[in-house]
């Protein structure tokens, strides 16, 4: 009866009872909100460690003869440096984390497609993340994040277990994608067909799919070298008949998307602050939705521009260096879009405005500089040097990771209610930014040069810069103190927000900060796009959402 | 939030500004060209080698337009961030300009940026060509990576050299690359060029030397614990009277460690007289426990030996001569042992004179 009634409106509104206990409400969570903070959490603390890493670097590298530690020890430190940022920071803080976070809110949904296999998928996170982490007790691994063999079949014991700890993210990246590709085609609210999802939506529908089909070979690469390192079976060991160039071509197969995995979301995260402080619309909505559709399948087909200088077939190379050139043009797009976004807007400089502005300045120097890397000619110079190291943290520190900040100061009242503290997070910018520049401009030209990456020591013609850079470093390390005390202060002390503290238009800021546990008590139509200001809000339904009525009782509750 | 809200009703005129700081912007832009066609690079980094110079061009040609562009990316962010800030005037709900988009100027900036990446396609290429049609049959010299030290082999001279890699100027060089162990890189940031050294596998990089001096070779492949020392070889670029003396200098020097091997055999190997056939069956009872009919990136302990005496990029032997049949026959009979493995002699092998031409006319047919 209750069924018959509730379907009458078209939609069931099917609400199972919040759990009680502290156990299933935080901790094996089924809640898509509570998951993503956990994934935020979980992702932060990893992004500590690693930061302590990097310090480590730049400290060493205070000195062209280094002194501060062996030189074995810092090739384990950049090595867990450079795959915990990728594989335990960026990563699950774009996908797990603000994915789970607001994307189910902003399609108008009451959960992701399946629970379970989210909370399982977060689990297996922080047990690989500790895993990675303890293979310091045994030898951690020294070949860089990439682990190219024979010399990965070298290292040490930890280098096991750093393959194991990274198949088991693959395993829980895998299921994070599966999970949100069918959330954004089976759970859309009535009404919210393609063209009117928010961009950041569209950024998590680029990237699941990545998530989902490249890891797999990553895995395939990864189970590989674990039964070569332990059972001896000859898979890249060239001796036995191995080819140590396979590993290059499975690990880029992955890893070039992946790189599209960690800056899609991003896009997307700076396509829903930027409208929102400008007061303006996104500019040009469906051709920044279709680029990262665009750049998502182009990312499959680019990998061996990082194998330019490895031995394959010189023709094969020049369609690899083409179609490189040509994933410029999407990215273009959006950067030209978000440019023009600001035009004739009436901008507020919250901080989360001020990191996503800072993105589109400091994302576009690293799309120049790949482009330059993907000219082959130009590559054979600097492949392997510190221009590579500069471009990679331009991208992803400067492009991801500024991005993430944006989304922390944006979303957090979302997640806890109150508002991060804007002085605060204005020195936690300006302070990072500048430590971010100083830290990462001078390396371009130290590649040229001459300077190789992954050295302990260095030609002494170098120390000038590396000291600078190091010195930066600890400025943009300060800077993310700045931030840490920022969030653990406003947690408790924070001003309350509300429910839509900076009159942002999309779903998320249309119900309570934080949203109940059931998102929605009447799952709302959509009739437009969220970004025109000058428009009443396009969706029905949501009348009841900030009033103190009870949710439709639980139908079928289990 | 009543609606409509406060919009700004303002044309979307450019005006003054915009056209004063786009004027400002195409200086800048002009200048950044004017800087980087200008650049000096060459005082901080000589060419060596004749291609270095194209890849500078290539350098500078992006550098200059991607200078350019940022100028204006970043120029007009910081404009209209400055510009269209919400000032306490306009009151908590005033809204901007609201534009969905502008065709024109969004298919303007597809179609500039796609031919942009046309003509740098081209550039690339063509330069990319300039750096593969370097002459074919230069001066053939192989560097062999190792844990953590380049060796270097050449014709005429047996055995490796292991200190320094001496080339003569202007004279073409086809340089093979491979390595003992694990991956390295072979970069000398003065040619612009590098390539991988992967374990069986051979790699070529092909150049001329253009400019006289000493240059630091540096492995760009992370390799072990002491990868970071792995930057204190030279590559010296020489006239060729100097460079031949130093030759001579390695031609005695390892002439005299090889005297010291064992001469098995002795007797002098008629390889006219080779019988083809009978080079097989010796190849089935006395070398497939090392070596395989295949390409020589097969390996069992020793390389595939497909084409080892036609295929002009197998590498040179395990003591660094060419592979002609006269080579071939020498370390069947002589035997060789060194840093990138060992073949055993005929004393070793029981392979007789004819044996030998036997199996060099066998190995002959394998093409």
């Amino acid at each position: 009866m209750a069924v018959a009634a509730v379907h009458a409106g078209g939609i069931a509104d099917h609400i199972h009872p919040e759990p009680q206990g502290f156990v299933r409400r935080y901790v094996f969570s089924l809640d898509h909100k509570i998951i993503g903070i956990q994934y935020i959490i979980t992702a932060f603390v990893f992004f500590m460690l690693s930061g302590l890493l990097a310090e480590a670097i730049r400290t060493q590298l205070l000195n062209a003869n280094g002194g501060f530690i062996a030189p074995d020890t810092y090739n384990e430190v950049y090595s867990v440096h450079g795959s915990a940022m990728v594989w335990l920071v960026i990563i699950p803080l774009l996908t797990g984390g603000f994915g789970n976070l607001v994307f189910p809110l902003q399609i108008g949904a009451r959960d992701v497609a399946f629970p379970w296999l989210n909370m399982l998928s977060f689990w297996i996170f922080p047990v690989a993340g500790l895993m990675l982490f303890s293979s310091f007790l045994m030898g951690a691994p020294t070949a860089g994040w990439m682990e190219y063999p024979p010399v990965s079949l070298q290292g040490a014991a930890g280098t096991s277990m750093w393959a194991a700890a990274i198949f088991l993210v693959g395993v829980s990246s895998t299921m994070t994608g599966i999970n949100f590709v069918v959330t954004i085609l089976k759970m859309r609210a009535p009404g919210m067909t393609f063209t009117r999802m928010p961009l950041f939506c569209w950024g998590q529908f680029a990237t699941a799919p990545l998530l989902m089909i490249a890891t797999t070979a990553l895995a395939a690469a990864l189970a590989a070298l674990f039964i070569e390192r332990q059972f001896g079976v000859p898979f890249y060991d060239p001796t036995k008949g191995g080819s140590p160039v396979m590993w290059q071509h499975m690990f880029w197969f992955y890893s070039h998307p992946a790189v599209y995995i960690m800056i899609l979301p991003a896009f997307g995260i700076i396509s829903e602050v930027l409208p929102t402080f400008a007061r303006k619309p996104i500019f040009g909505y469906k051709l920044i939705a279709f680029s990262s559709m665009a750049i998502a399948l182009a990312g499959f087909m680019v990998w061996a521009h990082h194998m330019f200088t490895s031995g394959l077939a010189p023709f094969l190379q020049l369609p690899f260096m083409i179609l490189t050139f040509a994933i410029g043009v999407p990215t273009g797009i959006k950067i030209f879009s978000w440019t023009a976004t600001l035009f004739g807007g009436k901008i507020h400089y919250t901080t989360a405005m001020l990191f996503a502005i800072g993105f589109v300045g400091l994302f576009t120097l690293g799309g120049i500089t790949g482009i330059f890397l993907a000219a082959i000619p130009f590559d054979l110079h600097v492949h392997g040097t510190y221009f590579v190291v500069g471009h990679l943290h331009y991208v992803l520190v400067g492009g991801s990771m500024m991005a993430v900040f944006a989304g922390m100061y944006y979303w957090f009242p979302k997640m806890s209610g109150r508002l991060l503290n804007e002085t605060l997070g204005k020195w936690h910018f300006w302070l990072f930014f500048i430590g971010f520049n100083g830290t990462f401009i001078p390396m371009h030209w130290l590649g040229v040069l001459g300077m190789p990456r992954e050295v302990a020591t260095y030609d002494p013609q170098f120390q000038f810069w590396n000291r600078f850079e190091s010195v930066f470093s600890y400025l943009m390390a300060f800077a993310i103190l700045i931030f840490f005390a920022n969030v653990l202060w406003s947690i408790r002390n924070g001003k309350r927000s509300g429910p839509n503290p900076w009159g942002a238009r999309t779903l998320e800021w249309q119900i309570p900060s934080p949203p109940h546990y059931y998102n929605f008590k009447h799952i709302p139509t959509v009739y437009g796009l969220p970004y025109d200001f000058s428009q009443p809000l396009p969706y029905k339904g949501l009348e009841e959402e900030l009033t103190d009525s009870p949710p439709p009782v639980g139908v079928g509750a289990h | 939030m009543s609606f409509p809200l406060v919009e700004n009703r303002a044309q979307p005129g450019l005006g003054a500004g915009f056209w004063t700081v786009t004027a400002i912007l195409t200086v800048l832009s002009i200048a950044a060209i004017i800087f980087w066609v200008t650049f000096p690079l060459e005082k901080y980094l000589p060419a060596a080698i004749v291609t270095a110079r194209q890849v500078d061009f290539l350098f500078r040609f992006m550098a200059a337009s991607g200078s350019a562009l940022y100028i204006f990316v970043g120029g007009y962010l910081v404009y209209f961030t400055i510009a269209f800030r919400a000032k306490p005037s306009d009151g908590p709900d005033a809204i901007g300009l609201q534009i969905h988009d502008n065709r024109k100027l969004e298919f303007w900036w597809t179609v500039i940026p796609s031919l942009f990446v046309i003509l740098l396609s081209v550039v690339s290429v063509r330069i990319w060509y300039e750096i593969m049609l370097e002459p074919q049959n230069g001066l053939v010299v192989e560097a062999i990576g190792h844990q953590f030290y380049f060796s270097f082999r050449y014709p005429q001279i047996n055995g490796e050299v292991t200190d320094e890699m001496h080339l003569p100027l202007n004279v073409p060089v086809t340089l093979n690359l491979t390595s003992a162990d694990v991956i390295h890189g072979f970069w000398v940031p003065a040619m612009r060029l590098k390539n991988d050294t992967v374990p069986g596998l051979v790699t070529t990089i092909k150049f001329t030397p253009r400019l006289a001096g000493r240059y630091p070779i540096i492995c760009t492949q992370f390799c072990g614990v002491l990868h970071s020392e792995m930057d204190k070889q030279y590559l010296v670029i020489e006239p060729k009277p100097a460079f031949d003396k130093w030759f001579a200098m390695w031609q005695q020097k390892n002439a005299r460690a090889s005297n010291a091997l064992p001469a098995a055999g002795g007797a002098a190997i008629a390889l006219q007289s080779g019988n083809a056939p009978a080079g097989k069956q010796l190849f089935a009872q006395k070398c497939t426990a090392c070596h395989k009919v295949a390409p020589f990136n097969q390996v069992l302990v020793g390389p595939g030996l497909l084409g080892v005496l036609h295929d002009s990029a197998h590498p040179n032997l395990v003591n660094g001569q060419p592979a002609t049949p006269q080579n071939v026959a020498a370390i069947l009979q002589n035997g060789y042992t060194g840093s990138m493995g060992a073949m055993p002699n005929a004393t070793a092998n029981g392979l007789s004179a004819t044996d030998i031409a036997n199996l060099v006319a066998y190995l002959d047919t394998l093409k």
